[in-house]
């Protein structure tokens, strides 16, 4: 399927999801969206690159590293990377859990402040659950990525 | 005066404790271990002496929110079933290193032995029901380890597993009932009381009227009944106790004479006040009585010393069923009085069957004879016991049996039972003529002429002789003094077992009484009929060989042979290694079960539509209906992606239209990628499949069935809110701004509320990578494959692939 429309198309709307896909992530905790939504976003852009370049593209093309055919796909750098990511992601996710336990709160309490007087937004809002929906988000893509490429490779 | 809390709880404690030493002691002590353990029973035993005479609950919150409690309730009863575990435990200690001198796995042995030990005096003293549940089932498992302590031997592994399955399956039957009655009792003793026996105990009256009414009166009775059966080995159940004779020898002598298998009995007398009734009455008595009787006569056709003893065991435990089954008073003190009798003399038989096996080097019967001239001390233990066992005056076992007698003759007067009256006594007398045949038999071995192929039998190490002589000395003590015995403990016993306790007495009896004669009665013919025991012991043990029916044994490998072969039967037919199957089976079962749960529950009736459909939802719906019918007539692969995603996106559609942005967002989301990984695949997956007419069909009543659950599904749990959405929800809604700071609720929901829900998604998800991950690693190692056996795939033409879309078709 790497016909040119293809690639010309997915050169144009790929980095518009990938921008799409964060701040979904951002506005999550106030508007639709959230870890799981962006995560999900996120991976159909990179889903598209597969498509429109093949598998090999991200290795070879933003790595540029070359591909040693005889190679089984979960060895690639690309797939290493997906697979710390779902691991950092589910450990974010476990320690942000924890860290209210310092506090004295049980486990995966959230809370939030309201910082007032910043420049531009007048005020901001930082949720601690927005390192959670990070965690969320980083198991979605890594785990979604790696099943996609290693799937797809075969 | 109340008891002491540090105490009891030390001396429950003070077992396990040694328990987890024990390679430390090993370490230090080598074969030693066993005095160190006698040390720590001894310790467990002062302990709880220092308790004498003294009753009420002490107890430690344990899990305060269900109100259980690590409760111990000290009194008669109680103590002297912990005194005996804790005494007959530190003889067993004694007695342990001779005996197991050069075995292996020491460790193990006294580790298990330790937390046996512990775990009985938990069961004696715990008053939550809870925490007598989990020291009944940890004597279970003490026990397992014990009777499977030659590893190597098929044997003892057969009888481990059966008297674990045996005894926690019956625990299980316990554990309901103790569920039933915290029931009741969190309903009229309030919910503090839920799993308090004491308490319980205490308004035994209350507590029986409200199980009557509430129809549970005997579903609790008869699943205490099978519990506390099953632990002492009552029939039909009783086989797993001459089974577990493969243990060794003083294991034996601790798990069925004195302690594990008594737990049951005294479990019957702790409850006896609380559910004392005719049924309990018809219950107990018929149960211990038939017990009595079957295992007498079975233990007459043993051919080996220990299981002789331990038949034996089982039938005098049916003795003490029996006794507590009784309604009378006299029934208690039969109880209670035959429990510490039956632990002195069953122990020191035991012991004595232990010093016999180890130096003539054999336990059958028949090769045994005329020992007295080998080993007189131990003769001379064996006669006051074994005729104890048989109950001839004036040893001990002649009282307690005397108090059955006239428990059985009492009956009739307490409760009009008919025949049954005439019948118990009649049972009770020929019951116990078997036990005086085989008492009689156990100790010819000492007596009579020795046989010619017995070879040189040594004297007994001192270790070996000390216990049993310490229990037989205490035979004979009760013997000659009974009512000092019973003015000791017994009397505290009857009182916590008896509804309407009196001052007992015993002694030898000294004007006739019905027991009296009916005693006669049993050593009259016992002796009589002893010359013919020879013909007696062929005559039973033909019985089984020609019609195997007949015995228990029979059943339980029947029974169990039987499950295991189904498990394997039904593993092959849902477990093939195919997908297809794996998705029917899963499937089909979810169906049946919500349908199933929905009208047990009677949620199904007929529910008002209360969706307003406007006509961009209808056009939406229409156009997601025929892109539903387009997929199932799409010729090729391709087409059939599209036209679902096009459902797809209609529901999407859908969604944004009933206000639901997240969710179609998601759903918008989620759908471009599964089309996106749907396409990868497609090329892999065969053009064209050849399907016969009867997949399809089962294909097609199975995504009825399907569809037909999800829809009635929906209906119900939409229809189950007559005003508006429940509590649950309206809380999320209200308190997403104040306590998450976010006007998304359900982003709020996710990371906030249900944080736990999401972090166990995420691990889902993780693992759902790391398991493609290594399935597709094998599979480049050629390990993979685990997949269909012998190829016989129909679904697919030779030479497709056959491990990529099994594991490709589960990624979203």
């Amino acid at each position: 399927m790497t016909t040119v429309i293809m690639r010309t198309t997915a050169r144009a709307i790929v980095p518009i999801i990938l921008v799409v896909a964060i701040s979904l992530f951002f506005e999550g905790h106030n508007l639709p969206g959230g870890g799981f939504i962006g995560g999900v976003l996120t991976v159909t852009a990179f889903a598209i690159i597969y498509m429109a370049f093949g598998l090999d593209f991200l290795e070879r093309g933003i790595l540029g590293r070359d591909v040693d055919p005889g190679k089984g796909p979960s060895r690639d750098r690309v797939v290493v990377a997906y697979r710390r990511l779902f691991a950092y992601g589910f450990a974010i996710a476990v320690v942000s859990g924890l860290v209210p336990l310092l506090f004295g709160q049980p486990f995966l309490s959230q809370t939030f402040v309201i910082l007032e007087g910043i420049p531009i937004y007048d005020h901001l809002e930082v949720a601690s659950a927005l390192a959670f929906d990070f965690g969320v988000y980083c198991v979605v893509v890594g785990g979604l990525l790696t099943i996609l490429s290693v799937v797809g490779a075969e | 005066m109340s008891p002491d809390l540090a105490i009891v709880i030390a001396a429950v404690a003070l077992p396990f404790v040694a328990a987890a030493l024990t390679p430390v002691f090993f370490r230090v002590l080598g074969e030693g271990t066993g005095f160190a353990g006698t040390a720590v029973a001894l310790t467990s035993f002062g302990l709880l002496a220092t308790q004498y005479g003294r009753e009420g609950v002490v107890g430690l919150p344990w899990i305060p929110s269900r109100n259980i409690a690590l409760q111990f309730y000290v009194d008669g009863w109680a103590l002297l079933f912990a005194l005996l575990a804790c005494g007959i435990g530190a003889l067993i200690f004694t007695y342990s290193p001779a005996y197991m001198h050069g075995e292996s796995g020491l460790v193990r042995y006294y580790a298990a032995l330790f937390a046996f030990m512990g775990s009985i005096v938990g069961v004696a003293l715990a008053a939550d029901l809870i925490a007598i549940f989990l020291f009944w089932e940890l004597t279970s498992l003490a026990s397992f380890v014990l009777i499977g302590y030659y590893t190597a031997d098929d044997s003892s592994q057969y009888a481990a597993r059966m008297a674990m399955f045996i005894t926690v399956g019956g625990g299980l039957f316990l554990l309901v009932g103790f569920l039933l009655l915290s029931v009741v009792a969190s309903d009229i003793l309030g919910t503090g009381a839920a799993f308090d026996l004491t308490a319980m105990l205490e308004n035994s009256d209350a507590m029986q009227a409200a199980l009557r009414d509430r129809g549970l009166f005997l579903p609790v009775l008869g699943l205490l009944a099978i519990g506390a059966g099953t632990k002492s080995a009552q029939v039909p159940l009783h086989f797993w106790l001459p089974n577990a004779m493969a243990a060794p020898t003083p294991v034996s002598a601790f798990l069925h004479s004195a302690t594990m298998v008594k737990v049951g009995v005294y479990f019957v007398g702790r409850t006896r006040p609380m559910l004392v009734s005719a049924e309990w009455l018809f219950l107990f008595a018929t149960l211990g009585l038939t017990t009595m009787t079957v295992c007498a006569i079975l233990a007459v056709a043993s051919t080996d010393i220990k299981e002789l003893l331990a038949y034996s065991t089982a039938s005098h435990l049916g003795l003490m069923i029996a006794g507590f089954g009784f309604t009378s008073v006299y029934g208690a003190e039969a109880g209670v009085f035959h429990l510490l009798n039956h632990a002195l003399f069953k122990a020191a038989l035991f012991l004595v069957a232990g010093i016999v096996a180890h130096e003539a080097g054999t336990r059958e019967i028949d090769e045994l004879g005329g020992l007295r001239h080998d080993l007189p001390i131990t003769a001379a233990i064996t006669t006051v016991v074994a005729l104890s066992m048989a109950g001839i005056p004036p040893f001990n076992g002649f009282y307690s049996k005397e108090l059955l007698f006239e428990a059985a003759v009492e009956a009739s007067h307490h409760h009009d039972i008919g025949i049954l009256g005439w019948l118990y006594p009649a049972v009770a007398v020929f019951g116990s003529i078997f036990t005086v045949l085989y008492s009689l038999k156990f100790l010819s071995l000492f007596f009579g002429n020795r046989p010619d192929g017995l070879g040189q039998v040594h004297r007994p190490p001192i270790t070996l002789l000390i216990p049993p002589a310490v229990l037989g000395l205490l035979a004979a003590f009760v013997s000659v003094d009974p009512q000092q015995a019973v003015d000791l403990i017994v009397q505290s016993g009857l009182e916590a077992t008896a509804v309407d306790p009196h001052e007992m007495h015993v002694g030898i009896p000294t004007s006739y009484s019905p027991a009296l004669g009916m005693s006669a009665v049993t050593i009259g013919i016992g002796l009589l009929a002893y010359p013919a025991y020879g013909r007696l012991h062929d005559g039973i043990r033909a019985i089984p060989s020609a019609v195997p029916q007949v015995g228990a044994n029979w059943w339980y490998d029947t029974v169990v042979d039987g499950l295991s072969d189904e498990g394997r039967r039904f593993a092959e037919t849902v477990h093939n290694g195919m997908l297809r199957t794996y998705a029917t089976w899963t499937l089909g079962a979810t169906c049946a079960l919500a349908l199933a749960g929905f009208v047990a529950a009677g949620a199904i009736e007929p529910t008002a539509l209360g969706l307003e459909v406007t006509v961009p939802i209808a056009l939406v719906l229409l156009v997601a209906v025929i892109g539903g019918v387009a997929v199932v007539t799409s010729e090729s692969h391709i087409a059939g992606v599209l036209t679902l995603s096009i459902l797809g996106f209609m529901v999407a559609i859908f969604y944004i239209l009933a206000s639901a942005p997240d969710l179609a967002l998601t759903q918008l989301v989620v759908e471009t990628l599964v089309l996106l990984i749907f396409l990868l695949v497609i090329e892999e997956i065969p053009e064209y499949y050849e399907v016969g007419i009867g997949r399809v069909a089962r294909d097609a009543v199975l995504s009825v069935a399907v569809g037909a659950t999800a829809f009635v599904t929906v209906l119900v749990t939409t229809g189950a809110r007559p005003d508006g959405p429940t509590e649950i929800a309206r809380g999320y809604a209200e308190q997403a701004v104040p306590l998450g700071g976010g006007t998304n609720i359900v982003n709020v929901t996710l990371v906030d509320f249900r944080g736990f829900d999401t972090l166990g998604e995420l691990a889902v998800v993780a693992l759902a990578a790391i398991s493609i991950l290594t399935l597709v690693a094998m599979r480049g190692r050629d390990e993979g494959r685990i997949g269909p056996r012998g190829g016989d795939r129909p679904d697919e033409p030779a030479g497709a692939r056959s491990d990529g879309e099994p594991s490709g078709g589960d990624d979203e």
